[in-house]
């Protein structure tokens, strides 16, 4: 059901979008920002305003996009590096900051 | 004030609860941090139509907060506005909670339906003084704006419905928009773009000038350049934050920091607090207007129980004689 952001984002980060979210989910790793699943309430506003239209609801992704459905969530669930817990669900990405640091799959994507 | 429900939040889920205490012979207070009734789908999209409406092929969201009010008016139900139940203590018989309007509401129960959370406006730091001396986040009556050089900031339905409504009787009205693109409704950008209001996009408003009122505002575009327009009436139409609010400190059991836990009932952990619609989670759980109408069914017949334990919790057929009727 969340919304996802897929690869157009990578080396962007426009972020545009984190000023639209109205439940502050959208958290910034460091080539990319991530929306957080769980807190995520489906309302769309971000990927109206997304410039390069990264953003699509997790069933309407095209298949080779799919992967970040995951990579998504597992920016949230797994350990990222150099941190010592997972981030969870802080209830808003105001009260994180810049997380800094990517998932593996986005710290290894090939750069343009 | 007394009564035997207190129902946290007017979106459809709310008003719907509103209804069906009604129904149980309930008198019932419905408070709402915003200023009109609605909720999510009143602030975020009014006109957006919605399809999975039990019987409406087709409703938007206005004509669902409009027909919800009229069900659940028909049994007088208190709608407390603009105002927030804050904190919540135990009485012997029930509860009492404080509002941040310094309101004193005992109930035998609360329904919480709040669905996202409590909606703030978001702030445009810029004018942040001026808030009350010019600048808005509503606006709640058009002629206050008559006469005005009027500045609507945001790309959003609002901004536009706004832009389009206060054009009419402003001296100029100006749109100013930190973007390109725009969310709003494309007919309604239309139709703002042709009643001539001044658009200005890729732009910020960066300072607010006048004491102790608006007289004037800086604007910035993409490219550094700042500009003076003269701006007597500023309304900030950038959408809302919404959180779970003083709600996190009841003591009730959450899910994901985010959703509050209930059973099959509807109970929270906190005996007299039940929890219906987008703001509860439990395995299975569907977050959907007709989910929370059939949510909110159960926990308003079973306060009822717990309010009187001799009634039954069927609450018998809405087409039943013995059932009241709509007045």
């Amino acid at each position: 059901m969340p919304y996802v952001i897929g690869s157009a984002c990578i080396d962007v980060n426009d972020k545009a979008c984190v000023d639209e979210c109205p439940v502050d989910c959208i958290y910034e790793g460091d080539r990319k920002s991530y929306i957080n699943p769980r807190e995520c309430i489906d309302c769309g506003a971000c990927m109206a305003v997304c410039p390069v239209e990264a953003i699509a609801q997790d069933f309407r992704i095209s298949p080779e996009e799919m992967v970040f459905v995951d990579d998504n969530r597992t920016f949230f669930d797994e350990v990222l590096t150099g941190r010592s817990e997972p981030i969870g669900t802080p209830g808003g990405a105001a009260t994180v900051g810049r997380v800094g640091v990517d998932t593996p799959l986005v710290a290894d994507w090939p750069r343009a | 004030m007394h009564t035997d429900v207190l129902i946290v939040g007017a979106g459809p889920v709310g008003l719907y609860g509103a209804y069906y205490a009604g129904v149980r012979g309930l008198r019932t207070v419905v408070i709402d941090s915003l200023e009109e009734p609605g909720g999510q789908v009143a602030a975020m999209y009014p006109e957006k139509p919605i399809y999975d409406i039990a019987g409406f092929p087709s409703v938007t969201g206005r004509q669902l907060i409009d027909g919800l009010l009229e069900q659940a008016g028909n049994f007088d139900p208190m709608l407390v506005l603009n105002d927030v139940a804050e904190s919540v203590k135990r009485s012997t018989d029930g509860l009492i909670i404080q509002t941040a309007q310094g309101r004193t509401v005992t109930t035998s129960a609360v329904v919480i339906a709040g669905g996202i959370g409590k909606f703030t406006p978001r702030p445009l730091p810029a004018v942040a003084d001026y808030i009350g001396h010019g600048a808005a986040f509503f606006v709640p009556h058009l002629e206050a704006h008559r006469g005005n050089d009027v500045v609507i900031v945001g790309g959003g339905d609002s901004a536009f419905d706004w832009a389009l409504a206060l054009n009419e009787i402003a001296a100029s009205t100006t749109l100013v928009h930190r973007r390109a693109k725009f969310t709003a409704h494309a007919a309604t950008i239309q139709a703002v773009q042709r009643a001539g209001v001044r658009i200005v996009t890729d732009a910020e408003v960066v300072r607010g000038n006048g004491s102790p009122r608006l007289e004037s505002i800086d604007i910035m575009t993409k490219d550094g350049n700042v500009s003076t327009i003269p701006c007597t009436s500023l309304v900030a139409a950038l959408g809302f934050l919404a959180d779970l609010g003083p709600v996190r400190a009841w003591g009730l059991e959450l899910h994901d920091n985010r959703h509050i836990t209930v059973d099959s009932r509807m109970q929270t952990s906190v005996e007299r607090i039940f929890a219906a619609g987008d703001i509860v989670d439990y395995p299975g759980k569907v977050r959907l207007i007709s989910v929370g109408f059939g949510e909110i069914a159960t926990a308003i017949n079973n306060a009822a129980i717990l309010i009187d334990p001799s009634a039954s919790l069927f609450p018998g057929h809405s087409t039943d004689a013995a059932v009241p009727v709509a007045v």
